[in-house]
């Protein structure tokens, strides 16, 4: 145990980052706010991808923190406070929620279904309002309660430097992993499948846990390489590590294309109407030039950037692919949620922009507030040492 | 409980083997003849494949009538072996391909073994298709090739992609076991004195001579075949799902087939390679190279596609009752409540529930009890596979043409044949090649790499 | 030549990775080209203590992925939308996303077998299989659990006692000159050597000879053929079943098949025309199909215009043109008689066309007719 003899000198952000995220954050929330003003429905949709969009970086970091207790990994234990922090937005989720709650009825047409619709009056047992607020706080709860005590095992690791705390995270990592796919799962059919309250898919959930550990990694790429680049993490770490990130990123990408196409070959290839009409809304119009965008953003672009083995390691090309992954996601959850309100074409105007900036505010200034108070690096991670002495 | 040291890397191997008693340990069954038990089980073995013999012989004198299949129940036996042959090879890809890919370094000493079951799976797989379609002869048929009919094959059939997938992955798992192969080919052939072994160890070593000038090409190919594997070996499970999948029966016609296939491919193959691990270990004395500990982390591999096939379980039924869908629901409460709830019930308790033990500790790195379990999850998702095709055909949309399917004894002859096939196919293995690679073991023994600090 | 040994190269073993990995930086260092480190696996860092560049074999599973993807692509294509194009499923014909799968599998099989045969070609040699290392004590060693590097006597700097002294500075364990025999020396790439050659063609002649004998006459023998042979009826075959012995039976008497009315006026062209009316209206889709069998089965004799300029050259006799007076004023009846049972040296054409099919005809008669001998009415 003395081997974690490892040298890290904390340094503060500077403080422009705090300065750059409370803008983006004031200017996110005006347009928002006035955005709600102005036309408040076309305001709620926006506000689903938005939350959706802070479910996925949120709980997809905290799976990613899990995930590295549980298979033992090394390589990633120097990096895993950034996904600690990002995971700290499950906090203030609910922030993005309240306003959805609230304009619950201009979203989703299975609250207020035609008696004639017998569809719809026969999935109220679950599609009904109480029990979908019920499920978003229950879901929010577990996510609360481990996010609660794995980071503050973490943390406290810092200082003791008992092994015993990883031995204790571990386990809550394998009970977490069981409940986070169940939540991960009804989140998306809840927000994001019942938008199209007639149609289904069971590997709906799946879809949308692809993406959200694209994104959730994608974002982690990207401060790790920008942080380790600028010396804010330790010392020593090699580019074997970027590869291991560049590598997961591929993987990833392509889980994602694999679930989307077996999604669509599916529904295509049966052709059953009550399927194909959820495809063919994101068909319509110039909607079918949004839907090939998709394919290149989400797939193209990054699967040939990430194709060789050199720009798996090489940390501009790293930044840029997950930035485009990042985008992809919110590009994803657009897709998912616009084409069922608007079926005639593509809408895009200054409402749109609201949530992206506020997001990304949030998430600098979050980022930035944990940064200022923890270390960066979990400095009494006994897998740290090997961590950092990482080759392939 | 015992406290675990995070600090520094387990050793993969026990008891600090040095190299060359390594090689002694894996290259002894090769140079000893075969004792008594092995012609016993061999015998056995054999026996069973006389039934495979049977059974064909009589399928294709008289027909496929010998067979319980008939309307509506077209697919049943054949189909139901097939899908769970090939996916009982699936573990083998995923250890030496995926899991390479991930450095898992506790792979090495199961991979070799793992990658001959694919093959030999996947073979006792191909021979399903080949007689359903009742002139296996006429098999050339299934690849498209300018003949003289000036007819092509159908590429928008799913059973012609199984052809395609099928196929590639046997000639791909074939190459990448031979790929790996080459270097312990050449370490028999400069350790033998036996003049017929070293012709045969030299033709196949291909004039290995353990150059580092290979070794970095071979390691390059090694990762290209693992990285093209990865893909591999999820297609095609996923083109086995599609040949349910795309069709419009309730219960077939559901879009998480894919990944869910998969999972429960891997789900069995792990099942099937801890068995037969379990007692090659015993019998070679394997116990310092395949050790508690890889036999553990493949029980947690185990109970994790486990999950995810229960999870499928979970999601087609909480779907089929929300899609609204008559058809899809009847379906559904029909398997669980139907004529054929017993091999409903049989399937959740062998798959979802067994597996979840491996939660205890304990019970991961009993022997015993993972051997039970490990049978359980065989039995279990041999009896998904029937479970989704038989009962989606025996009550679909027209209740008129209902009816209850039974196998014949025929059926029964070719499926434990196709066990002896297999099984036939493992024992000579055994006998004839190393089942650990003796190059990717050696380089993952303590000391075998050079020490950071000296160098860099 | 002698069967003189000759010196291939200087060999050190040495214990532990460490060791050979500081000797091959050293090695590199002295400037050597031909040399070699011997491991019985892997040792990482190896490549950079020897200067090695990356291995090139990616870009050769790149380059074959792609065409495989692209091949199959083309060639489904091809066969689906052009050479085969048949609607299955309503998709259309050429139906991307199901080809998905294929190319997918198409490209993994033709990277991986390129990659590996790239590495057997290129850098193994293949097929040659013998090299002066193989058999040596020095071989035997690096294959389980020693280290070894081999300077070749061939490269420019070796010199034997600076390679010795070389190895002793980093503590090799033994060094071992290595010695060829004359006969080994002249091992080039052997992919052109006869015996390999003939052995190819043994092996082309044999499959030939397999595939001839399986496609040519396997699958005529039995049980192969059983799909030919069965045991059922063919037609003009004599029939065991029936007293009269035909295999073949005829019409249940009295009953009439559908589309083939029996035709009464058999010799009486006039009683014919009197009596037959045209069942078939005038249609667009009835001329159209008039038009297609007049041109196939009226139009060599009669011409295409029915104006009785025929194609055979005087082979055969004109007919008379249908414009004429007599034929304008003929009823469609009339016109179906001779049709039905052929007139002067024109044959019955009962044979050739159905019943709906010899009206369609005659009503596209009458439009030519019509065209050529049009009223000022027609115009408005």
């Amino acid at each position: 145990m003395s081997s974690s003899s490892v040298e890290y000198h904390k340094k503060e952000l500077p403080k422009k980052f705090q300065t750059i995220g409370l803008v983006l954050l004031l200017a996110g929330l005006v347009i928002v706010i006035l955005g709600y003003i102005v036309n408040p429905e076309r305001s709620a949709q926006n506000n689903i991808i938005g939350f959706s969009f802070l479910v996925s970086i949120a709980v997809g970091s905290l799976f990613f923190v899990a995930i590295e207790y549980l298979s033992g990994a090394v390589w990633s234990t120097p990096f895993r406070r950034v996904s600690e922090f990002l995971s700290s937005i499950i906090v203030i989720l609910p922030l993005l929620a309240i306003p959805l709650l609230l304009n619950i009825n201009s979203v989703f047409h299975w609250t207020h279904p035609e008696p004639t619709d017998k569809i719809l009056v026969g999935k109220a047992p679950y599609l009904n309002v109480q029990f979908f607020i019920f499920r978003v706080i229950f879901f929010w709860l577990i996510w609360l309660v481990f996010y609660y005590f794995i980071t503050k095992n973490s943390r406290r690791q810092d200082h003791s430097k008992d092994q015993f705390i990883t031995t204790a995270n571990v386990k809550l990592s394998a009970i977490f992993m069981p409940l986070f796919a169940l939540t991960i799962t009804f989140t998306a059919i809840d927000w994001l499948m019942s938008l199209a309250p007639h149609w289904f898919s069971t590997i709906f959930g799946v879809y949308y846990f692809s993406g959200t550990v694209l994104a959730a990694l994608a974002l982690s790429t990207i401060f790790i390489v920008a942080l380790n680049e600028r010396n804010y993490l330790v010392e020593g770490i090699t580019s074997d590590s970027y590869y291991s990130l560049g590598a997961l990123l591929f993987a990833f990408t392509n889980f994602w294309a694999y679930i989307a196409f077996s999604q669509f070959l599916l529904i295509w290839y049966a052709n059953l109407p009550e399927e194909t009409i959820w495809f063919l809304d994101r068909w319509n119009g110039s909607w079918k030039f949004f839907s090939i965008g998709l394919m290149i953003f989400h797939f193209l672009i990054p699967y040939i950037g990430l194709l060789s083995q050199p720009s798996k390691s090489n940390p501009k090309r790293l930044i840029f692919m997950a930035g485009v992954v990042l985008f992809a996601h919110y590009y994803d959850l657009f897709w998912l949620v616009m084409p069922n309100f608007y079926k005639e074409g593509i809408v895009f105007g200054w409402i749109e922009l609201g949530f992206p900036i506020f997001i990304s505010g949030l998430i600098i200034s979050v980022f930035v507030f944990k940064t200022n108070r923890e270390n960066l690096v979990p400095i009494g991670d006994p897998k740290l040492k090997r961590g950092i002495d990482f080759s392939l | 409980m015992s406290m675990i040291d995070y600090t520094r890397e387990l050793s993969v191997l026990e008891g600090k083997p040095s190299l060359r008693e390594l090689d002694e340990l894996i290259s002894k069954p090769l140079e000893t003849k075969p004792n008594k038990k092995f012609y016993i089980a061999l015998s056995i073995t054999l026996s069973m494949m006389g039934l495979l013999v049977i059974g064909l012989g009589l399928t294709f004198y008289y027909g496929i009538g010998m067979w319980g299949n008939n309307v509506p129940v077209g697919w049943a036996f054949d189909i139901v072996n097939f899908v769970f042959w090939v996916g009982i090879g699936h573990a083998g890809t995923l250890i030496s391909a995926i899991l390479f890919l991930f450095r898992q370094k506790w792979r090495t000493g199961i991979a070799r073994f793992a990658e001959g079951m694919t093959i030999f799976a996947v073979m006792t797989a191909g021979l399903f298709p080949l007689i359903h379609v009742g002139r296996p002869w006429l098999a050339g048929y299934l690849f498209p090739y300018p003949n003289q009919h000036s007819l092509w094959v159908n590429f928008t059939s799913p059973l012609l992609w199984d052809v395609f997938a099928v196929s590639t992955y046997f000639t791909v798992s074939l190459i990448f076991w031979y790929v790996g192969l080459i270097p312990d080919f050449a370490t028999l052939r400069e350790k033998t004195n036996h003049k017929f072994k070293k012709i045969i160890y030299s033709v196949f070593s291909l004039g290995w001579r353990f150059s580092n000038r290979h070794w970095q090409n071979y390691e390059m190919v090694y990762l290209i075949l693992a990285g093209f594997a990865t893909p591999l070996v999820l297609s095609v499970h996923t083109i086995v799902s599609f040949d349910f999948a795309v069709s419009i029966i309730p219960g077939w016609h559901t879009t998480i087939f894919p990944p869910y296939f998969v999972a429960g491919a891997v789900f069995s193959g792990f099942a099937m390679v801890q068995n037969v691990l379990i007692i090659i270990r015993k019998i070679f004395n394997y116990e310092h190279i395949i050790t508690l500990d890889t036999l553990e982390k493949m029980n947690k591999v185990i109970l994790l596609t486990g999950s995810m096939v229960g999870y499928g379980y979970a999601m087609e039924f909480f779907i089929a009752w929300y899609s609204g869908v008559e058809a899809e629901s009847f379906t559904f409460l029909n398997r669980a409540l139907g004529p054929y709830a017993w091999a409903y019930w049989i399937m959740i308790t062998c798959n979802v529930v067994s597996p979840q033990l491996f939660w205890f500790k304990k019970i991961r790195r009993a022997i015993p009890v993972m051997f039970i379990i490990a049978v359980f999850i065989n039995v279990g998702m041999w009896f998904e596979r029937f479970v989704i095709i038989v009962t989606s055909l025996s009550r679909d949309f027209l209740p008129s043409s209902w009816a209850y399917y039974k196998p014949t004894l025929v059926d029964g002859m070719i499926l434990i044949g196709s066990f002896g096939f297999f099984f036939t196919w493992i024992l000579l293995f055994t006998k004839a090649l190393p089942v650990v690679s003796m190059a990717e073991v050696k380089a993952v023994a303590d000391g075998a790499q050079p020490s950071h600090k000296e160098h860099s | 030549m002698m069967s003189e040994k000759i010196l291939y190269s200087y060999t050190g073993i040495f214990d532990t990775p460490n060791a050979v990995i500081h000797a091959a930086e050293q090695v590199s260092k002295e400037g050597f080209t031909k040399y070699d480190v011997n491991t019985p696996y892997p040792l990482h860092g190896m490549d950079k203590a020897m200067k090695l560049p990356p291995s090139k074999l990616g870009y050769v599973a790149l380059v074959f992925g792609l065409a495989g993807t692209l091949g199959a692509l083309l060639s489904l294509w091809w066969v689906s939308a052009i050479d085969y194009p048949i609607v299955i499923g309503g998709k259309p014909l050429f139906s991307f996303p199901a080809y998905i799968p294929v190319m997918f599998e198409v490209t993994v099989l033709s990277a991986s077998i390129a990659t590996v045969l790239a590495m057997l070609f290129i850098f193994f040699k293949f097929p040659n299989n013998s090299h002066p290392l193989h058999g040596t004590e020095y071989m035997k060693k690096v294959s389980s659990d020693k280290y070894g590097i081999s300077i070749q006597a061939e490269d420019p700097k070796f010199d034997e006692s600076l390679v010795r002294k070389l190895f002793e500075s980093v503590h090799a364990k033994e060094i071992n000159p290595l010695y060829w025999d004359n006969d080994e020396i002249n091992h080039k790439n052997k992919i052109f050597e006869p015996k390999f050659l003939v052995f190819l063609l043994v092996i082309g002649i044999i499959t030939s000879c397999t595939a001839y004998f399986t496609l040519n006459k396997l699958m005529f023998m039995l049980p192969f053929n059983w799909m030919m042979e069965q045991p059922k009826q063919n037609a003009q075959q004599r029939s065991l079943v029936f007293n009269d012995g035909f295999g073949m039976r005829q019409p249940v008497t009295g009953t009439v098949a559908r589309g083939y009315l029996p035709y009464v006026f058999k010799g009486q062209p006039d009683l014919a025309g009197e009596k037959l009316v045209n069942p078939v209206p005038i249609s667009k889709e009835s001329l159209k199909l008039g038009q297609t069998k007049f041109d196939i089965y009226c139009s060599p004799c009669h011409g295409y215009h029915a104006e009785g300029d025929s194609r055979l050259r005087g082979q055969y006799p004109n007919p008379p043109s249908l414009h004429s007076e007599k034929v304008r004023k003929w009823s469609d009846g009339r016109i179906f008689a001779v049709l039905t049972d052929g007139q002067n040296v024109m044959p019955s054409y009962s044979s050739q066309l159905t019943l709906d099919e010899r009206w369609a005809v005659i009503n596209y008669v009458r439009a030519l007719q019509r065209a050529l001998n049009a009223k000022e009415s027609d115009l408005q």
